[in-house]
C-alpha cells in the first residue's frame, strides 16, 4: 500500500478513527473525573459522536474504497452511520439520570457505548468478510459488557452470560461459513467472491457456506431462529442499553445483512426462499408471543423481533427499493422505538421500576402530555398513519408488491394486525385505566429533550416522508 | 391564486383541535369548539353554494406533490356524491360538541380534541382524491374513534373499542395491499381519477374487489362482519354514536362508489347478486334483530344495520335509481339514524338507563321531545312526507329493477322496521307513565333543541322536496354509471 492510499484510507475512515481515539482518550479522562461531574462525560461524548457525524458530512461527497478493497465510505454507510449517530446520542442524553438512579457511576459506560458505535460504523462500511467480522466483534464484546453493567443485579448477568455465549456461538457459526467461502472461492471479498463464483452459482458447498454465514448474521438482529437471547436480554440490560441495542446493532445487523445478501453471490442462490420464511416466522413469533407479556421491556423485545421480521421482508424484495425501504424502516425504527424506550426509562425512578405494563394505569390522567407522546410512539409502532411507522411498513410493502410478493404482504399486513393488538393494550392501559399510584417520572431537561426530538421525528417523517424517502432512495449502493 | 376551499374545511377542526390543547377552562374548550364546528360548518355551505350540479367533473380540485418518489400527491376535490357528506358530516360535526355539552364532564379537552381531530379526518376521506391520501385519513381515524369510545364509553368500553379497532384495522390492510397492487397495475399512481380510468383485466378486478370489499362492509357494516357495531354503540358516548352512525358506516359505502364500482366495473356487475343477496339479507336479519332489543341503543343499531343494507342495495342495483336512492339514503341515515342516538343520548343523560322496559308515558313527562322522537321514529321507518321515504323508494325501485326476489326481501324489512319502531314509540312514549323514570325527567332545553332542530329540518326538507338534494348527485350519478356499464359492456 502505497502512502497516498494510506492517506486515502486514513481519510475515508476518518470518523471511526475519530471515534475510536476519542473513546480511547475518555478512558482516560474519565478517571481523573471526580464524583459529581458525570454530565462532562455525557458532553464529551456527545462532542466525540457530533465530530464524527460532521466529518462523515463533509467526506459523504463521493466513494472511497479504501484499506485494498476492505473497507467503502459511500452513501450506503453515511446514512447507516447517521441512524447509529442519532441512536448513540440519544441514548447518551437518556442515560445521564438514568446512570444517577441505577449508579452507574463509572466512566467505561459511556467509552463502551462509543466503542460500539465504532464497530457499528465499521461493519456498515465493511465489504470484506473479514472487516465485518471484527467490526462485528468489536461492536458485540461491547454490547455483553454493557448488558451486564449493573452488577448486583441478578438479571442483569443472567442476560450478559447468555448473551455472551450465545453470541460467541453465532459468531463460531459465521466464522465457519466464512471459512468455507475462502475455501471455495479464495477470496473473503465481497466483489470478488461473486466474480469467483459466477460460472455455477449453486454449489451446493458454496450453499451451505452462505446459510452459514446468514445464520450469523440473523443471529444479530435476532430473527427466529435466533431469537431466544433478545426477550432476556431486553429484559436484563439496563433499559438505556435495551433501547441503544434494538436501534443501534439491529441497524448495524442489517447494514451487513443488505452488503451480504445483495451481493450476485447470495442473490443468485435462491437464498431468499429462506429468508423470506424467516422473515414471516420471525414476524409471527414476535406478535404472537407479545400478546401475552406484562413486562413492558419483554413486550418491546418482542415487537423488536416482529419490526425485525418486517424489516427483513424488504431485503426479501431485493431491487432499489427494496434496499430504500429497509433503510427507510430503520430509521423511522430509530425514533418511535428510541422514543418509546425513552418513555421507560423516564418512569424508572427511585425504587420504581415502571416495567410492568400495569404501572402505566392512568398514567394519562396525572401526565396527558406524556401520555400522548407514549400513544403517539405506540401507534406508529403498530403502523397506524399519520405517524411514520405506517409510511415504514408501507414502503416496504411496496417493495414486496412491486417484486410480485403479494401474498408475502398480505401475511405481513395480516401479522401486524396482531401486532397491533398489544401496542393498543399498552393504550389502553395508559387511558383507560384509574390511576392506582401517583407517578414521579424522572424529567430532566435531557429526557425531554429526547422525547420531545424523538416524537418530532415520528410525526415529522409520517407528515413528511418525501425528504427522507428520497434520502433512503439515493443511500442506496449501487443505485 | 385561489382559497383553498377544501383544506380549510378538512383542517378547520385540526386547528380547533391544536388550539384547544392550550386552554384549561372547560367551559372555554367547549365554546373553542362549538366556534371551530360552527365556522366548518358554514365553510361547507360556501363550498355547496358554489357547488356545479351541472358537471360530473371534481370542483375546487387542490392538487400539491406529497411524497413524488411514489407517486403521492395532496389532491382534494368533490364531486357531487362526495359533497353531500362533506356537508353532512360538517352539520354533525357542531350537533356532537351540542351533544356532549354536559354528557361529557371529565377529560372535556381531550374528549374535544379527539372529537375534532375525527371530523377533520373524516372530512379529509371524502375529499381526497389520491388514494394514498384516502387511505392514510380512513386508518388515523382509528386513533380518535378508539380514544372517543375506550375512554369515555360505558361500563364495556374498553371490549367495544379493542373490537372496532380490531374489526377495521385488519379490514383496512388487507384494502392496503390492494391499493398497493392497484398502484402498479395502474402505473404507479395513486391518482383516484387515473385510476378509475385504468382498464384492469378481470382477474386483478376480482382479487381486488374482495380485498376492497372486505374494508368496506366492516365499515358499512354488512352482514355478516357486523358484530363489532352493536357494542361500539351500545358503549360510545352520545357524540360518539352519532358520529359512527352519522358518517363513519358512511365511508364504507362511499368507498364502494368511490372505488369498487369506477375501478372494479367488470367484477362490480359480475358479483353485484352476491353484494345485493348480502344486503338483502342485512335489512332482514337487521330488522328481526332490533325486533328483539330491550336497550334503546342497541335497538338503534341494529336499527342502523338493516338500513345501510337499503344503502348497499341502491348501490348494487347499479341503476340510476338505485344509486341516487342509496346515495341519499346514506345522507338520510346520517341524519335520522343521528337524531335517533341525539335522543337516547339525551333520555339517558336524565334517567341512566336505555332499558325499554323503563320507560313509559314519556309523552306526558317531556311533551316536546317526544313529539320529536315521533317525527324522527316516522322518518326511520320510511312514512311519507320524511326523508327516508324518498330514499327508500328509489332504492326499492332500484331494488326490483335489479332482482325481483332481493326486493321483495327488502320490502319485509322495511315492514320489520314498521315494526320495531312504532314498538319502541309506542312502550316509551305512550301508556302510562313509568313509575321508574318520570320524576327525574325535564323536557329539553334550548341547547337541545338547537341541535335538533336542524336535523327535523332536513328530514322534512328531503322527505317533500328533495330535488335539490338529487340534483347534487345527478350528473355524477349518471357518469358512475356510463363508467360502469360502458365499460363492462364493451368488453
Amino acid at each position: 500500500m502505497t502512502a497516498a492510499e494510506l492517506f486515502q484510507s486514513v481519510l475515508a475512515s476518518l470518523p471511526e478513527i475519530v471515534v475510536v481515539t476519542g473513546a480511547c482518550i475518555l478512558l482516560i479522562v474519565g478517571q481523573l473525573v471526580p464524583k459529581g461531574q458525570e454530565h462532562f462525560l455525557v458532553w464529551a461524548s456527545v462532542a466525540v459522536v457530533l465530530i464524527a457525524a460532521l466529518l462523515t458530512l463533509m467526506l459523504a461527497g463521493e466513494v472511497r474504497p479504501a484499506y485494498t478493497g476492505m473497507f467503502i465510505a459511500d452513501r450506503f454507510a453515511v446514512f447507516f452511520k447517521f441512524v447509529f449517530y442519532l441512536a448513540t446520542v440519544l441514548t447518551f442524553l437518556l442515560s445521564r439520570k438514568y446512570a444517577d438512579i441505577e449508579g452507574i457511576g463509572s466512566s467505561e459506560y459511556y467509552v463502551l457505548l462509543l466503542f460500539a458505535l465504532s464497530g457499528m460504523m465499521i461493519l456498515a462500511s465493511a465489504t470484506d468478510l473479514l472487516s465485518i467480522y471484527v467490526g462485528l466483534e468489536l461492536m458485540v464484546l461491547c454490547t455483553y459488557v454493557l448488558t451486564g453493567f449493573l452488577r448486583g443485579e441478578r438479571r442483569s448477568n443472567e442476560a450478559a452470560l447468555k448473551y455472551v455465549i450465545l453470541g460467541a456461538a453465532s459468531t463460531g457459526i459465521f466464522l465457519y461459513g466464512v471459512s468455507l467461502v475462502y475455501g471455495l472461492t479464495g477470496t473473503t471479498q465481497l466483489d470478488a467472491m461473486a466474480a469467483a463464483v459466477s460460472g455455477n452459482p449453486l454449489d451446493p458447498g458454496l450453499l451451505l457456506a452462505v446459510v452459514f454465514i446468514v445464520a450469523g448474521l440473523v443471529f444479530k438482529v435476532g430473527a427466529v431462529p435466533f431469537h431466544m437471547w433478545v426477550p432476556d436480554v431486553y429484559e436484563g440490560a439496563p433499559t438505556t442499553i435495551t433501547a441503544f441495542m434494538s436501534v443501534g446493532p439491529k441497524a448495524a445487523g442489517f447494514a451487513v445483512i443488505l452488503r451480504v445478501f445483495l451481493n450476485p453471490l447470495v442473490a443468485a442462490s435462491d437464498v431468499w426462499i429462506i429468508v423470506a420464511v424467516i422473515a414471516v416466522v420471525t414476524m409471527a413469533l414476535g406478535s404472537f408471543v407479545a400478546l401475552v407479556q406484562d413486562n413492558f421491556k419483554r413486550v418491546l423485545a418482542y415487537s423488536s423481533i416482529a419490526h425485525a421480521g418486517f424489516a427483513i421482508l424488504g431485503v426479501v424484495a431485493g431491487g432499489q427499493d427494496g434496499i430504500a425501504s429497509v433503510m427507510f424502516y430503520l430509521l423511522i425504527y430509530a425514533f418511535m422505538n428510541l422514543g418509546i424506550f425513552g418513555t421507560v426509562i423516564m418512569m424508572r425512578n427511585g425504587d420504581f421500576s415502571g416495567e410492568v405494563i400495569e404501572d402505566y394505569a392512568g398514567f394519562a390522567k396525572s401526565y396527558p402530555g406524556l401520555a400522548f407522546l407514549m400513544l403517539l410512539f405506540l401507534f406508529s409502532l403498530a403502523g397506524i398513519p399519520p405517524t411514520a411507522g405506517f409510511f415504514a411498513k408501507f414502503y416496504v410493502l411496496v417493495a414486496l408488491v412491486e417484486q410480485g410478493f403479494v401474498m408475502l404482504a398480505v401475511i405481513a399486513v395480516l401479522l401486524s394486525a396482531v401486532a397491533a393488538y398489544f401496542y393498543i393494550r399498552i393504550v389502553m392501559v395508559i387511558y383507560m385505566r384509574e390511576p392506582e399510584r401517583t407517578f414521579e417520572p424522572a424529567l430532566t431537561p435531557l429526557v425531554r429533550a429526547t422525547l420531545a426530538f424523538t416524537a418530532a421525528g415520528t410525526i415529522g417523517i409520517g407528515l413528511f416522508p418525501a425528504w427522507f424517502l428520497g434520502l433512503a432512495q439515493r443511500s442506496v449502493f449501487g443505485g | 391564486m385561489t382559497v383553498p376551499l377544501l383544506s380549510l374545511i378538512v383542517f378547520m377542526p385540526a386547528a380547533g383541535a391544536a388550539l384547544l390543547m392550550f386552554l384549561r377552562n372547560d367551559d372555554a374548550v367547549r365554546w373553542t369548539a362549538l366556534g371551530f364546528t360552527v365556522l366548518d360548518f358554514a365553510l361547507s355551505i360556501v363550498m355547496l353554494a358554489g357547488f356545479d350540479t351541472t358537471t360530473h367533473e371534481m370542483q375546487f380540485t387542490e392538487r400539491r406533490p406529497w411524497v413524488p418518489a411514489l407517486g403521492i400527491t395532496y389532491a382534494l376535490g368533490v364531486d357531487g356524491i362526495s359533497a353531500l357528506f362533506v356537508f353532512l358530516t360538517a352539520l354533525l360535526g357542531w350537533i356532537c360538541v351540542l351533544a356532549s355539552w354536559v354528557a361529557i364532564d371529565r377529560k372535556v379537552k381531550e374528549f374535544m380534541i379527539s372529537l375534532l381531530a375525527m371530523q377533520a379526518l373524516v372530512l379529509g376521506v371524502f375529499c381526497a382524491l389520491d388514494l394514498f391520501l384516502f387511505y392514510v385519513f380512513w386508518e388515523a381515524m382509528l386513533i380518535p374513534m378508539y380514544l372517543i369510545i375506550g375512554v369515555w364509553g360505558g361500563d364495556g368500553r374498553v371490549y367495544a373499542a379493542f373490537k372496532f379497532f380490531l374489526y377495521t384495522l385488519a379490514g383496512s390492510l388487507l384494502f392496503l395491499v390492494g391499493v398497493i397492487v392497484l398502484y402498479f397495475q395502474g402505473g404507479e399512481t395513486f391518482d383516484i381519477l387515473a385510476l378509475t380510468a385504468q382498464d384492469l383485466p378481470f382477474q386483478v378486478q376480482s382479487w381486488l374487489f374482495f380485498a376492497f370489499l372486505i374494508a368496506f362492509a366492516v365499515k358499512v357494516p354488512m352482514v355478516p362482519v357486523h358484530t363489532w357495531l352493536p357494542d361500539a354503540h351500545v358503549q360510545a358516548p352520545t357524540a360518539g354514536s352519532i358520529i359512527l352512525a352519522g358518517v363513519l358506516l358512511k365511508m364504507g359505502a362511499y368507498g364502494f362508489l368511490r372505488f369498487s364500482l369506477p375501478m372494479l366495473p367488470e367484477a362490480s356487475v359480475y358479483y353485484s347478486t352476491l353484494m345485493l343477496a348480502l344486503s338483502a339479507l342485512a335489512i332482514v336479519y337487521g330488522g328481526f334483530l332490533a325486533l328483539a332489543q330491550d336497550d334503546l341503543k342497541k335497538l338503534v343499531a341494529y336499527s342502523s344495520i338493516s338500513h345501510m343494507g337499503f344503502v348497499t342495495m341502491g348501490i348494487f342495483a347499479l341503476n340510476l335509481r338505485g344509486l341516487e336512492g342509496g346515495i341519499l339514503q346514506m345522507f338520510n341515515h346520517g341524519v335520522t339514524t343521528g337524531a335517533l342516538f341525539l335522543f337516547v343520548g339525551l333520555i339517558y343523560e336524565r334517567t341512566h338507563t336505555r332499558s325499554i322496559a323503563d320507560y313509559g308515558g314519556l309523552m306526558k313527562v317531556a311533551p316536546v321531545y317526544t313529539a320529536f322522537l315521533a317525527l324522527f321514529t316516522l322518518s326511520s321507518m320510511a312514512l311519507p312526507g320524511t326523508n327516508s321515504f324518498v330514499g327508500e323508494l328509489l332504492v326499492l325501485s332500484g331494488g326490483f329493477a335489479a332482482n325481483f326476489a332481493v326486493g321483495a326481501a327488502a320490502v319485509l324489512g322495511a315492514l320489520l322496521g314498521a315494526a320495531y319502531l312504532l314498538g319502541m314509540y309506542r312502550k316509551v312514549a305512550l301508556g302510562p307513565v313509568s313509575a321508574r323514570a318520570q320524576f327525574k325527567i325535564h323536557d329539553v332545553n334550548g341547547r337541545e333543541i338547537t341541535a335538533i332542530l336542524p336535523l327535523a329540518v332536513f328530514v322534512l326538507w328531503v322527505g317533500l322536496y328533495p330535488k335539490p338534494f338529487l340534483d347534487v348527485m345527478d350528473a355524477s350519478v349518471k357518469h358512475l354509471l356510463t363508467q360502469v356499464h360502458d365499460r363492462e359492456s364493451g368488453q
